[in-house]
């Protein structure tokens, strides 16, 4: 398990540099950039229950908000939210196909997007155009992006899925 | 304790949901500024390293393949050079004539500010916040609410203001952020206009309290004020969009496109302008 926790922690450290640099602008597709920590937030949820994409959520978010010009905890909370949600039912109950897994992302991301709004409405500032300009561009993007990006972490913990009996 | 074992994932979420609720409702405390601080040197090495080898490979591969546009934009170069050189003498006596007209009518000397370059590392990693990280801090003379600009073809526009600074970094909020706010002129009417950022994936700002006998056209410019504090005057902003009248507001408001694109720019200019605190405070309690 301990090779899977240094793969987490490349894989996310990895995602939020890509998220960041200026040379992956490339990938914004009108101003918005897929969340790929997001995406891999919702895999180890699906994958291996709430507890572990809770807490990748934690982390992971902490580190997105510290990066970010967000109050701290803003970024972290829909995560560990969705994460909790998703982990309820998981691998077990969602069998994993392009057909599952574009709606589980969709509907996570969209989630995701929802509870921050909320969060920056009551917190910072935003307005509900967000919907169209933010939430729905970027939760189109995290569901293309989530099928290749599945199969390949499908690959990358293949022996932990082994383990568990989901793979 | 088993409890707690057992229930682990709900245990994570009711603590993770008490931290971040009462750490959003105490923002600004000292104590969760040193844990983003904490968050912040721990990840830029990383993005500084990335840079590092990025800028490196870069350079390698142009190297191998850019050889032939290089030679043809230095004989663009030349040419230009010739312009200019042809352009300065023309441009030496207009600025004589200038003092003497300015010093005639008892106008104040024009301040001219010193700029330092500087690049930008990461922009903001979420597309609800707006931010631009560059490679110059505090160690380099940049403070807090100092004015970025960077060149579009031969034009220099406003990017934003300085908002946090490090030792060898600092933190700039570009003008589409909702959260900043300008104070500007319309460069043909000279008509003044209160902007902010309108809604971050649109790449637009709004002016606001323009007279209403102000004539809008597409395509004006619209130039810093020097009004707030922050921004020396007649800087470039933006264009103008498009207008909006309402007859329940006694003002005009019109939409602006910010001249640099915050999705493609690269290389920023920091005007060590010393800000007027007084006047920023005296406006920001307002």
């Amino acid at each position: 398990m301990n090779v899977s926790y240094i793969f987490t922690a490349i894989i996310l450290i990895v995602s939020l540099i890509m998220q960041g640099h200026s040379s992956f602008d490339v990938l914004r597709i009108g101003g918005v950039k897929p969340d790929m920590t997001f995406i891999a937030i919702v895999y180890y949820s699906y994958s291996f229950g709430s507890f572990y994409g809770e807490a990748t959520a934690l982390f992971s978010g902490f580190f997105h908000d510290s990066m970010s010009n967000s109050p701290l905890g803003l970024l972290t909370l829909p995560k560990v939210i969705v994460a909790f949600a998703i982990g309820l039912f998981g691998r077990a109950v969602i069998k994993s196909n392009v057909l599952t897994i574009i709606p589980l992302v969709f509907g996570a991301s969209v989630l995701k997007g929802v509870i921050t709004l909320l969060l920056c409405m009551i917190f910072h500032e935003a307005s509900v155009s967000d919907i169209a300009y933010i939430i729905l561009p970027e939760s189109f993007y995290n569901a293309l992006l989530a099928i290749p990006l599945f199969l390949v972490f499908d690959k990358i913990y293949e022996n932990e899925l082994g383990r568990e009996g989901s793979y | 304790m088993e409890f707690f074992i057992r229930h682990k994932a709900i245990v994570t979420l009711i603590s993770s949901f008490i931290f971040c609720t009462v750490s959003l409702s105490v923002q600004s405390s000292t104590f969760t500024l040193s844990l983003e601080g904490l968050g912040s040197l721990f990840l830029m090495p990383f993005q500084k390293s990335y840079n590092f080898v990025q800028k490196g490979a870069q350079v390698m591969w142009a190297g191998f393949t850019e050889l032939d546009d290089l030679r043809e934009e230095l004989n663009q170069a030349h040419v230009k050079l010739q312009e200019y050189e042809a352009a300065t003498e023309d441009l030496t006596e207009i600025r004589k004539e200038n003092e003497r007209l300015r010093l005639l009518l008892g106008f104040n000397e024009k301040i001219v500010y010193k700029s330092i370059p500087a690049q930008i590392i990461s922009k903001d990693p979420d597309n609800w916040f707006r931010t631009i990280v560059i490679n110059k801090g505090s160690d380099d003379g940049i403070r807090p609410n100092m004015p970025v600009v960077a060149f579009t073809g031969e034009k220099k526009a406003v990017v934003g203001k300085i908002i946090e600074v490090r030792g060898s970094l600092s933190r700039v909020q570009p003008l589409i952020s909702p959260t900043m706010k300008v104070g500007v002129r319309l460069q043909s009417s000279r008509y003044p206009g209160l902007m902010e950022g309108y809604s971050l994936n649109s790449g637009l700002c709004i002016v606001d309290y323009i007279n209403k006998s102000a004539f809008l056209q597409k395509g004006d410019h619209v130039i810093t004020s020097g009004q707030g504090g922050i921004f020396p005057p007649g800087l470039l902003v933006g264009t103008i969009e498009d207008s909006i009248t309402m007859d329940s507001s006694a003002f005009k408001q019109a939409l602006v496109r910010p001249l640099i694109d915050y999705n493609h720019v690269e290389e920023v200019f920091v005007i060590l302008k010393i800000p007027d605190l007084d006047l920023i405070e005296l406006i920001e309690r307002h």
